[in-house]
């Protein structure tokens, strides 16, 4: 690289700085704080001052009869939305992007994004009205037409984890089929045109063109979903759980709160903390090696 | 998108530990004058200080320039630092703030202490940046910490004691205060025989239990109000199936229920008092606020783990299975569960006397013939029924910074303020002032707010009483009027003041608790000590564990036998024991 190049370059350098800045200040140096998973943390004796214990909270928690049933839900709560979170708003982006009538689809496309930002504070409260057995909309609607006997979806195990999906997901599709669209927007016009002459149908193209076209779209957001699959949404649940579906819908975040926080047990807490980034570390990892391997995707 | 709270929390709190120091070390110098500008002018008339105090203080002048006695004035002045929290909505009266105000004006005209705010953060953040700054150890001269805290702060040997600055330097006011009740207070703050610092609440066991009733709909149907156990069950399920607001529609539960099961509103504590059975386990303690009491042979044994408790589930089971507590109440939050009660859907809960604040306070207004009652908790048999009383033990403390020069200067804060705001000579203008339509509450501007005596709304509401009875109002004191005016108003038809009438107005909410202090003293906690390391470690499971038994057993999704095997057991199995041990050993048993 000349001198001249990077003379021209410099301003661009010092843009950078500031955002460069705030992640090493704010992201990188506090990660120093993570030694204290391994302390008998005493806040009056600080973190020099406080006894090493070595992977003990690991083992606390580890040992504890209720985790392994915490991990399992966290991990089918998550896959479960991962899976729905890609299928329904891809779906309705390829739907949506067959309807003609720009004013009804731009229509639908608002109606679905306005719950995204809704708090999960607010909408727990209207879920658990309209969910509610004896005066919920819902079962109400059900008993209507089908006679059906009232289902008490927040209170019953078996419903729990599938409603927090159900409800995740209709949260929060309108947001991802937006990102889809866009994605669809960048597909090449042409090719289209060549399939109609080579006489593909609706169906054909969308098999051929839409779905690979969408593909690298698809693989992002897939890996950047996999880093996230011990997090099983804490604001959702929290708000909408109770101990009578502990046994299906405690995740590891609200046990880690309960456990931890509530009672400011820091070592404890960043134990856990520190264990959910490894391994959301290393299946980032590997997602995006699959990615790169298998659909010929970079980030980087 | 989904967060990861846990992960975002952790980093957080080591961020603000990572620059704390900094943001604390700035602060020292800036404040430095402010309590010096407010001596000049208005205030020259301030209120002699009582007589005692002053005659032997001026009488001997130590070397150091100080005045003896509870209330000696430093000469020349001297400086205590200290930190405050913010109240989430900050109103002020015009030129004073919390750095300047009638309280540091009188402190450093009068006892020569000029008192620097350090550092002031909203009240959401004051516990973690009270730990940043312990662990920094750039601690003020005196500061306001909770149970926890002082533990730490005691072990860490960082507390100043304070056993003899209270013999010599504590007032007559402050020493009624701290000894009421049993000196409650003294040994909540006191370790190992030392009193490592004052407390700022307890005293009267608070927080008794009684039973609100639409009595509207106990006339409609031609009940009593209840005087046994039987009586509240029944009438739960008259509430439920003969239809008590008359609207010819199945649509009325008899006992209100919510998800926490333990609390001021909707809980099951005042039911099980009248099967003389005391649990407690709120879901904002996470396990560590609990109700122990003693056996036969004086060891310390979970309220909550005994047999009484299975009896006065059983009902409960009993009622659920009829119908008569709504069926939903486990996924239901209090404020749900309110709105059960203010849709008219339900008739009777259990709770504490601020039930008339919320959530019914509105419903008179809305429909004049509602008309909720508290009554008092009743017994399944021939035994007294006693309330479970919480808050007697101080949760709430000043800690004084061994490093401090003058520890004795936080003493004669804490004896000013309460000559000024709970002794014989208490003035108005330093408790709350009304200036326009504007209420404000000056006694929260003083760096110490004293526990000053507990009982002070009982005593009002006895005065109360008497007035309502003979129409004298001279000998209420100025709350207790804001009171009597507030019951008088709503006697006049205004529906908005109805609260007034259900705390304080006859057979109000205080009369009911001045009734259990005086024939069923409320049953309290045995133990004083701050939670025990069990407590905090595994108190939040083995919430868990008796919620959801509980909970289960009432709904009916478990026998009743299971409160044996899968809670009394297995609590005991789980950290329980520890927990017990732990307490056992503590000596902090009262």
């Amino acid at each position: 690289m000349g001198k001249k190049n990077w003379r021209l370059e410099r301003p661009l350098h010092l843009m950078i700085l500031p955002g460069l800045l705030f992640v090493l200040i704010f992201s990188y140096a506090p990660m120093a704080g993570l030694i204290i998973a391994f302390q008998d943390f005493i806040p009056t004796k600080g973190m020099f001052g406080s006894h090493w214990v070595g992977l003990e909270h690991f083992k606390y928690v580890y040992g504890l009869p209720q985790t392994r049933a915490v991990v399992a839900n966290t991990l089918f709560i998550s896959f479960m939305k991962i899976v729905a979170g890609l299928v329904v708003p891809i779906t309705t982006a390829i739907l949506l992007n067959e309807i003609r009538k720009q004013f009804f689809k731009r229509a639908i496309q608002t109606v679905i994004y306005l719950p995204h930002f809704l708090s999960w504070v607010i909408l727990s409260g209207i879920l658990i009205d309209i969910l509610s057995p004896s005066s919920g909309i819902l079962n109400q609607g059900l008993g209507f037409l089908f006679g059906a006997k009232p289902i008490f979806f927040l209170g019953d195990q078996s419903w729990f984890p599938y409603v927090m999906v159900t409800t995740d997901v209709w949260k929060e599709f309108g947001f991802g089929t937006i990102i889809y669209l866009a994605a669809l927007t960048s597909i090449n016009p042409m090719l289209y045109e060549a399939a109609v002459i080579d006489g593909a149908n609706r169906w054909k193209q969308t098999l051929h063109i839409t779905i690979p076209g969408m593909f690298p779209v698809i693989v992002l957001m897939m890996t950047l979903a996999i880093g996230n699959i011990l997090n099983a949404g804490f604001d959702q649940i929290f708000n909408m759980y109770n101990p009578s579906v502990y046994e299906t819908g405690d995740i590891l975040d609200t046990y880690v709160y309960r456990l931890a926080f509530v009672n400011a047990q820091l070592s404890v807490a960043t134990a856990v903390g520190l264990f959910k980034s490894i391994i959301s570390f290393l299946l980032i990892s590997l997602s995006y090696i699959i990615a790169y391997r298998f659909a010929n995707y970079r980030i980087f | 998108m989904r967060k990861k709270p846990v992960k975002t929390l952790t980093v957080g709190i080591l961020t603000t530990l990572l620059l704390a120091s900094a943001c604390s070390n700035g602060n020292n110098g800036s404040n430095g004058n402010t309590g010096n500008t407010g001596n000049t002018g208005s205030k020259s008339d301030t209120p002699a200080v009582s007589g005692n105090a002053g005659a032997d203080a001026n009488a001997n002048k130590p070397a150091s320039g100080m005045e003896e006695g509870p209330f000696g004035k430093y000469d020349p002045p001297i400086t205590m630092t200290t930190v405050r929290s913010l109240p989430d909505v900050e109103e002020y009266r015009k030129g004073e703030s919390l750095d300047d105000n009638l309280w540091t004006k009188d402190f450093s005209s009068i006892l020569g202490i000029n008192v620097v705010n350090k550092w002031k953060v909203n009240n959401k953040q004051y516990n973690n940046k009270i730990t940043v700054s312990m662990i920094s150890g750039d601690m003020p001269d005196f500061y306001q910490v909770d149970s926890k805290q002082l533990q730490q702060i005691v072990d860490a040997g960082q507390a100043a004691d304070l056993t003899e600055i209270y013999e010599k330097y504590a007032s007559d006011v402050t020493k009624q205060s701290f000894e009421e009740f049993g000196g409650i207070k003294l040994q909540g703050a006191t370790f190992d025989g030392k009193l490592m610092a004052l407390p700022l609440n307890g005293g009267m066991p608070g927080a008794a239990q009684m039973i609100w009733i639409r009595a509207d709909w106990l006339k409609n149907l031609g009940l009593e109000p209840p005087k046994t156990m039987d009586d509240v069950n029944k009438i739960a399920l008259a509430f439920t199936k003969d239809d008590p607001d008359q609207n010819g529609k199945n649509d009325t539960i008899g006992l209100n229920l919510m998800k926490d099961l333990f609390g001021g509103w909707a809980g099951i504590d005042g039911y099980l008092n009248g099967y003389h059975a005391y649990a407690f386990n709120p879901a904002n303690a996470s396990g560590t606020e609990l109700i122990i009491r003693k056996d036969a042979d004086g060891k310390p044994i979970l309220g909550d783990t005994l047999p009484e408790v299975k009896t006065a589930l059983g009902h409960l089971r009993d009622l659920y299975a009829a119908g008569a507590i709504n069926k939903e109440f486990s996924v239901l939050d209090p404020s749900k569960a309110g709105d059960l009660a203010t849709t008219s859907k339900v008739g009777m809960s259990y709770g504490e006397f601020w039930v008339g604040t919320w959530p019914i306070n509105n419903m008179k207004k809305e429909d004049p013939k509602v008309d909720w009652k508290p009554y008092p908790i009743v017994s399944s048999d021939d035994q007294p029924v006693h309330p479970t009383g919480r808050g007697d033990v101080p949760t709430s403390f000043i800690v004084v910074n061994k490093n401090s020069k003058h520890p004795e200067a936080a003493m004669k804060i804490l004896n000013y303020f309460h000559e000024k705001v709970s002794g014989p000579n208490k003035d108005e203008a330093y408790h709350q002032v009304k200036e326009g339509d504007k209420n404000y509450q000056v006694f929260g501007l003083s760096p110490i707010v004293g526990p000053g005596f507990s009982n002070t709304n009982q005593t009002d509401n006895d005065l109360i009483q008497d007035a309502l009875k003979t129409g004298d109002e001279s000998k209420l004191t100025p709350s207790a009027m804001v009171y009597y005016k507030g019951i008088k108003e709503y006697q006049a038809g205004n529906m908005e003041m109805w609260f007034w009438n259900a705390l304080f107005g006859p057979g109000g909410a205080y009369s009911i608790t001045n009734d259990y202090d005086k024939n069923s003293p409320p049953v309290t906690s045995e133990y004083l000590g701050q939670p025990t390391l069990s407590m905090v470690s595994k108190g939040p499971i083995l919430r868990d564990l008796e919620i959801k038994v509980f909970t289960e057993i009432i709904n009916g999704t478990r026998p009743l036998d299971d409160f044996d095997t899968a809670f009394v057991a297995e609590w005991n199995k789980q950290g329980g024991q520890d927990i017990l041990k732990e307490i056992a050993e503590s000596g902090r048993l009262k």
